[in-house]
């Protein structure tokens, strides 16, 4: 224990941060909210090999499958009014000093009333239990879906770009709350840091999330003489960039991207699929009927993707963060594929024998 | 016959292993027999083989049934039977048999008494001498029938018309035939605004058509623009389909010393009108907007522009060649944000190609164009009356515009971009009146 803390000290020294290691006085202990989610799971196994971490505290509904010695699982349901005071107590008692919340919908849900307590109310009660606890920083998960697709945008959305989802959209509207909340526990108690990680959509050989089911389709829908660039960063890429901003301390809000972009048509023809195009006008009927039927991965106002831009730029992340992607989009997406075709044929024995 | 010829072979190869596992497990049994050499036929050593794996069988057996004999009568027949029947399956299927000796002779061997056994095999040895001269003389190698499989293997490097059914039953065959003519005319990778060079070169007959024959463009002080560096070349707007910024792009990339690729920026309606908007983006254009552009700046692109926008584009056939408003100097802040110089471009013949008498605006909302024009071919003739007319082209590089001595900051004085931009539109007036004047006819230039 003594070597693995002198090791944390030694590799803080050389970040050169003060306020760091005034803060590493205690032992250091990362919370993770929705630990059982893709991202979740993965962190914990990064942050158990991690010898500057202490302790895990994983916060879900169940725990999870790589939880190792370090990890200490609580069994949390956010969509219980008493969570905030439990979380609290949670929080104080494994004396946490940094919150990673990740228990958002990687894929929009059909229970919105649901997905609403657990994404908007459930950051309510994650940022009211942090500041309880006065936990020293706050990394949250987004989605550069927010930026939304639009005529408008310009090719590469920055940070700054305001978020213009359809806010009618429960799984859009959930998150934008959720950001705002986080934005206002920033402004608030100013000794934190509050690290917003917008991740472009997830593509990789283990994720499973709407866009992969899209692209596990044989035909797979589009919107007709439209082709937008499409951009997603790889799963590797996304978990390094959250075990970064555990790592470091860069308050604000950065765009996790992969580089480089792809056009609509090129994606499905690499993931070896048959693009149906439908012409825009039908589409939004037919998407809200196969959504309500759900035959859809994603209700209708996920079509506006199909046809505009919603690339956003990872500058910031690059130089503020010191953010890496180690998988171009083209490569996340080959990545993808590859595991895909293996699905595939797997699948293909099942329905024959 | 030729077919169990070739078969034989393979036949022997498979057996090898089996037959040195029996002749390992019965060695003592080898050195007696000068006979059972390896040098033998292989009809003969397998009978050799089998004789043996049979007199193993039996051995064991036998031994037990006869300590056990005096006390108990009836096993007497019993051995017998065990006998018989083990010869049986032996002369059938020697594998089975021995698989199944090996696994009892471990369990049996207590109770055997070491001189009823020698007796035994000794007894067996005759009896495999016996049999062994016997097929020698009488030797027909029996008929072996071909292992299942081998009908439905292929000859390595030569695909059998069955092989080649089964391919083209595949789905997956279909898919992968689907896959590349899908990719056949698309790069796997395009650069950060959606340009395609692949896509580009397919498409460029059609380009170099409009241009050499079609328009039959002629070009004017190219040598204004740079081979290196930044820069944005301003233009003149005009026609009902803004061929003109691939126009520029063709005309920099044939004549221009450098061949450099220059990126149009195109307004908002085209870029995301169906189909036309996709193709132009894989074909170079990005829509317009600051953001773009500055970043296309930062990376020392050739940027063209159409400060007039929209309002070029709807200039009536009586407005020709008069210049709009530039927007709000928005190319002039960038200029001076990126310290970009100016190529001003005067494009002479467009305004004649898709000659607008009217617009039509209450309609087009609804399918998201700013007007529907009106030609004197177009809601007439249906999408044929888009067709532009054959107008001889000029296209005037004019001298570049530095605007070096200002600096970033300047971009915030409203009132310098102001009169800045208007210099520049002046600049392009200017050019463009003298085209106008030197030509004799829109179509023959």
């Amino acid at each position: 224990m003594a070597a693995s803390k002198e090791n944390g000290e030694v590799a803080l020294a050389e970040t050169g941060d003060r306020s760091v290691r005034t803060a590493r006085s205690r032992a250091r202990v990362v919370a993770v909210t929705g630990a059982a989610s893709f991202l979740g799971t993965n962190l914990i196994g990064l942050l158990e090999e991690d010898e500057r971490v202490d302790r895990i505290v994983a916060v879900d509904a169940k725990a999870p499958s790589t939880a190792g010695p370090k990890t200490r699982s609580y069994e949390v349901d956010f969509t219980q009014p008493t969570t905030e005071a439990r979380l609290a107590e949670i929080l104080a008692a494994e004396r946490t000093d940094t919150v990673v919340h990740l228990a958002f919908l990687s894929s929009p849900s059909h229970a919105t009333a649901w997905a609403h307590e657990l994404e908007s109310v459930g950051t309510m009660h994650v940022l009211v239990a942090a500041r309880h606890a006065q936990i020293r920083k706050f990394v949250m998960w987004s989605q550069t879906l927010l930026y939304g697709a639009h005529p408008s945008n310009p090719n590469f959305l920055s940070e700054r770009h305001p978020l213009r989802a359809p806010a009618r959209e429960p799984f859009f509207a959930d998150k934008i709350e959720a950001e705002k909340e986080a934005q206002k526990f920033a402004q608030r108690s100013q000794g934190s840091v509050v690290t917003v990680l917008r991740t472009a959509p997830i593509l990789g050989p283990t994720v499973h999330n709407y866009l992969t089911r899209y692209l596990s389709r044989r035909l797979v829908p589009t919107m007709m003489g439209f082709d937008p660039l499409l951009q997603c960063v790889h799963e590797v890429d996304a978990i390094a960039a959250f075990k970064l901003a555990i790592d470091r301390d860069v308050p604000g809000t950065f765009n996790i991207v992969g580089d480089g972009v792809l056009p609509l048509s090129t994606v499905i023809k690499l993931a070896g699929r048959i693009a149906v195009p439908i012409p825009h006008p039908i589409a939004e009927p037919v998407g809200a009927m196969a959504w309500l039927a759900q035959l859809a991965e994603a209700p209708p106002s996920f079509l506006k993707y199909l046809r505009f831009l919603c690339v956003a730029d990872g500058q910031k992340a690059k130089t503020r963060m010191g953010f890496r992607p180690a998988y171009t989009t083209r490569e996340a997406l080959l990545d993808f594929t590859s595991a895909q075709r293996l699905r595939d044929v797997r699948l293909l024995q099942e329905t024959t024998t | 016959m030729s077919g169990a010829k070739k078969k034989g072979p393979a036949k022997r190869d498979a057996k090898k292993p089996v037959e040195n596992a029996k002749r390992g497990t019965t060695a003592k049994l080898d050195k007696r027999d000068p006979r059972s050499k390896p040098e033998e036929p292989t009809h003969s050593r397998e009978a050799v083989s089998r004789a043996i794996a049979e007199a193993v069988a039996a051995a064991p057996t036998a031994v037990r049934a006869k300590a056990k004999s005096p006390v108990k009568a009836p096993p007497a027949p019993a051995k017998e039977d065990v006998e018989a029947a083990s010869e049986d399956e032996s002369s059938d299927e020697p594998e089975v048999e021995l698989d199944t000796v090996e696994a009892e002779a471990p369990n049996d061997t207590p109770d055997v008494s070491p001189p009823a056994v020698a007796e035994r095999i000794r007894e067996l040895e005759q009896r495999l001498d016996r049999m062994i001269d016997q097929s020698a003389r009488t030797h027909e190698p029996r008929p072996i029938p071909p292992p299942p499989s081998s009908r439905t293997l292929p000859v390595e490097g030569e695909p059998t018309a069955f092989d080649t059914a089964r391919e083209l039953l595949s789905t997956d065959f279909y898919l992968r035939k689907w896959g590349r003519i899908g990719m056949r005319n698309r790069s796997e990778e395009v650069d950060d605004f959606g340009f395609d060079p692949v896509y580009e070169k397919k498409v460029q007959p059609i380009f170099d058509f409009l241009y050499d024959k079609y328009f039959r463009v002629e070009l004017d002080g190219i040598e204004h623009v740079p081979s290196t560096g930044r820069c944005l070349l301003v233009a003149n707007h005009s026609g009902t389909l803004p061929y003109d910024g691939v126009m520029i792009k063709v005309a920099v990339k044939r004549e221009h010393p450098a061949k450099r690729d220059v990126r149009w920026l195109a307004e908002d309606f085209i870029f995301h009108f169906p189909f036309l908007g996709s193709f132009s983006n894989r074909v170079g254009a990005v829509r317009a907007c600051q953001e773009n552009a500055e970043r296309l700046l930062r990376k020392d692109a050739l940027v063209a522009v159409f400060p007039e926008g929209v309002k070029g584009i709807g200039k009536l056939f009586k407005e020709r060649y008069r210049l709009q408003r530039f927007g709000r100097g928005g190319f002039i802040k960038l200029c001076l944000r990126t310290g970009t110089p100016i190529v001003p471009v005067a494009v002479i013949g467009a305004e004649e190609a898709n000659p607008m008498i009217g617009r039509i605006e209450y309609l087009s909302k609804a399918i998201g164009v700013p007007y529907i024009p009106v030609t004197p071919t177009f809601p007439l003739l249906g999408p044929l009356g888009l067709v532009p007319a054959p107008t001889k082209w000029k296209i005037v590089f004019g001298e570049r515009i530095d605007f070096d001595g200002y600096g970033a900051e300047a971009a915030e004085d409203e009132i310098l971009v102001g009169r800045l931009a208007e210099r520049v539109r002046a600049t392009i007036q200017a050019m463009l009146d003298r085209g106008v004047g030197e030509r004799r006819s829109i179509f023959f230039g």
